[in-house]
């Protein structure tokens, strides 16, 4: 058993087998730091909950169909929560989850024009519009 | 998502594998135009002419997989000149001379040197995958640098190239330490090939999924390798010479029925085969999704096809006796069945002596999913034989019914009739040809105002003139292609165009010097006209006989 420390002071006791699932986890109980707790500064609690949820019934489940539908309810959460995920699991280094979250953001943009995938993401255009229009038009013209 | 860095910016572009979802995410912003710039290794070019090399690579410098694509697409039906253009040379030259990691190749209609695949081969130590289609200029000399040298190669796929065979050992080329094919296509190859090299080559590559074997494989060889590959996935065999004695076919059954994972399957079923085995073959292949025959299956054939064949998405039909003098042809009684059996079915081409109105009717309503629909009677101009009336109405419950169709093949007698149809339903169309058809531009111009999608139009001797080529020339910034041939357009009018339309390089093909300067450019009809849109001007490789106006 493991003990992390989300930023808000939260703390969770992990089994070392969910744990490694981190690849940054696990090299810091390699190295040896792991005796007293180890700190998850950039992760609140809230999040840091989550990973672990995903980590655990990753680790407990072995039918792929199970895990299929268990994903696909997992990941549906607001938009904050979504990046959350994406920033812990890059930090924590969980190819797993870094996986589902990056996919499922993909999957807001597939179809989508520019103008659509600037407003779901909230996004400024900071293209001219002589430079946005040369690349548009060489996408279209040479790229498509 | 601005303050994502930029390795979870392009794990995200990673799972965007359509070229137009990449496109877009280039144009969101300008972070993001250089994450993807720099993350996209995949790269579809549809004309080479439209872009240069050096363009290419400035903007996505770590291109690992490029697609490029040359000649018109009547040049599959001998209409464009062999040394009209389309060489890879140069975009494998200057790929090389850059220090791309280039692993993929796929050209369709290019010309492709000895020269070019042994530079090629040489070049890009990682390259694993050459996909030629339609291509001419090379030997089987190239195609044995590239077995020699490419030693990830996973996958040699020719597909109706024009290659001089020089009866030289190109097979035995691959180096016994050779064990990566995924797929290996020499189907389009006219010689012969060392058999023992091929089966060994078979069974020393045990994830080969694909294999596509030419003319020269008798079927005692096509059986032993099969054995070694019970794992193919698609097969393509070459024919069976004269008649294949039933133990031979028998023993090649037993081992198709081994062969389980079998989807796709192309070749064979020339004449020689009788009713009964090819129905015997066709029955052990329930799962096809794929089929490839020649029009010697016959209606029956077909018929077989049809009840056995429930998964088949993809059918394609090629003419064996192109004078039009046999037999072993299919009519549309063939595609009913079909239409009526195989309910996933969305990608057709179909040679056949003839067809009705009423059955295309019936297959539209069979088959609301295509996606391709390609239908070449024989005889241009043939009406509906039971009614003597065009097809207009038929294809016209095509276009109606099946919403998604993306690429459209007309033939047979037709009307201007038929292209207000296309103009009015094709919403999704993105490829039409039509040769010999329409009446006046009027079925021009309702193509060109209604498909707001379309992208490639190709048209051959059909009675669309100067009205239907002007009327609205900042359409053909919106297509990749037009091609008019044998059409009433003349000089006088594509020079209006070119004129007008600086961005779009109109060519005349000019082969045997029929039109003349100063002649009256207004009465001076051009027998080939291509015009495309470039984003760098006219070309500097264009023979003598094609004109850029």
């Amino acid at each position: 058993m493991i003990t992390l420390t989300s930023s808000d002071g939260q703390t969770f006791d992990v089994d070392e087998v969910v744990a490694v699932e981190m690849q940054t986890i696990k090299h810091m109980m390699e190295d040896g730091c792991a005796e007293s707790g180890i700190p998850v500064p950039n992760v609140t609690g809230k999040i840091l909950a989550k990973v672990l949820d995903f980590c655990k019934k990753h680790v407990e489940t072995v039918k792929a169909e199970e895990l299929k539908a268990w994903n696909a309810d997992f990941i549906k959460v607001d938009q904050v929560t979504l990046y959350d995920l994406i920033m812990a699991s890059n930090y924590l280094d969980c190819k797993k989850l870094l996986d589902l979250t990056c996919q499922t953001v993909a999957d807001m943009i597939k179809g989508k024009s520019p103008e659509d995938i600037r407003e779901i993401f909230n996004i400024e255009n900071d293209f001219t519009p002589e430079e946005e229009e040369k690349i548009r038009k060489a996408n279209q013209w040479a790229f498509e | 998502m601005n303050y994502f860095p930029d390795e979870v910016l392009e794990h995200v572009f990673d799972f965007l594998t359509s070229h137009r979802d990449r496109n877009a995410v280039s144009l969101v912003c300008r972070s993001w135009y250089k994450v993807e710039k720099w993350s996209r290794h995949r790269v579809f070019v549809g004309n080479c002419y439209a872009i240069s090399p050096e363009r290419l690579i400035a903007r996505f410098p770590r291109v690992r997989a490029l697609t490029l694509k040359g000649k018109p697409h009547f040049a599959d039906f001998n209409l464009v000149p062999h040394d009209w253009g389309g060489f890879v040379y140069p975009w494998i030259q200057v790929m090389a001379k850059s220090n791309i990691g280039l692993e993929e190749l796929r050209l369709k209609r290019m010309v492709v040197s000895n020269e070019s695949l042994e530079l090629l081969a040489r070049s890009f130590v990682n390259f694993k995958s050459l996909v030629l289609v339609s291509c001419e200029g090379f030997t089987t000399d190239g195609l044995a640098a590239v077995a020699a040298n490419c030693r990830f190669l996973r996958e040699l796929d020719l597909q109706e190239n024009e290659v001089e065979d020089r009866k030289g050992q190109w097979l035995s080329c691959f180096p016994d330490s050779c064990t990566s094919l995924v797929s290996l296509n020499f189907a389009c190859l006219k010689g012969e090939v060392n058999l023992t090299a091929l089966e060994r080559l078979v069974a020393r590559c045990p994830n080969l999924m694909s294999l596509r074997l030419n003319r020269a494989v008798p079927l005692e060889a096509l059986q032993r390798i099969l054995m070694h590959a019970p794992q193919l996935v698609d097969l393509g065999t070459g024919s069976f010479d004269h008649d294949p004695d039933t133990q031979t076919y028998r023993k090649l059954i037993s081992t198709l029925q081994k062969c389980k994972s079998i989807r796709s399957m192309s070749g064979f079923l020339e004449v020689g085969i009788n009713g009964v085995e090819l129905i015997q073959l066709i029955r052990h292949c329930r799962k096809l999704q794929r089929l490839w025959i020649l029009d010697c299956i016959g209606d029956k054939g077909l018929g077989v096809v049809a009840a056995t064949c429930k998964e088949l998405q993809e059918l394609r039909v090629f003419p064996s006796d192109l004078l039009g003098v046999g037999n072993a042809a299919v009519t549309e009684e063939g595609l009913v069945a079909v239409s009526i059996g195989c309910p996933k079915l969305h990608s057709l081409l179909y040679f056949c002596q003839q067809m009705t109105n009423a059955a295309l009717i019936t297959v539209a309503k069979n088959c609301p999913n295509f996606t391709r629909f390609r239908l070449c009677i024989l005889d241009p101009k043939k009406p509906d034989p039971v009614t003597g009336q065009p097809l207009d109405e038929g294809f016209g419950a095509i276009v109606q019914s099946c919403k998604g169709l993306r690429r459209l093949s007309l033939s047979g007698l037709l009307t201007d009739q038929v292209f207000l149809y296309i103009g009015m339903y094709a919403e999704h169309l993105e490829m039409l040809s039509i040769a010999f058809a329409g009446d006046s531009d009027k079925g021009m111009l309702y193509v060109l105002n209604g498909c707001k999608k379309l992208r490639k139009l190709e048209i051959r001797d059909s009675p669309f003139g100067n009205v239907a080529l002007l009327t609205d020339v900042g359409k053909y910034e919106t297509m990749r292609s037009l091609w008019m041939s044998s059409c009433e357009v003349t000089l006088g009018g594509c020079k209006v165009l070119a004129k007008k339309m600086p961005r779009i390089n109109v060519e005349i093909i000019n082969e045997y010097d029929q039109m003349e300067f100063g002649f009256d450019d207004d009465v001076q009809k051009v027998d080939k006209m291509f015009l495309y849109r470039t984003l760098v001007g006219p070309r500097k490789d264009a023979p003598h006989f094609v004109w850029t106006l």
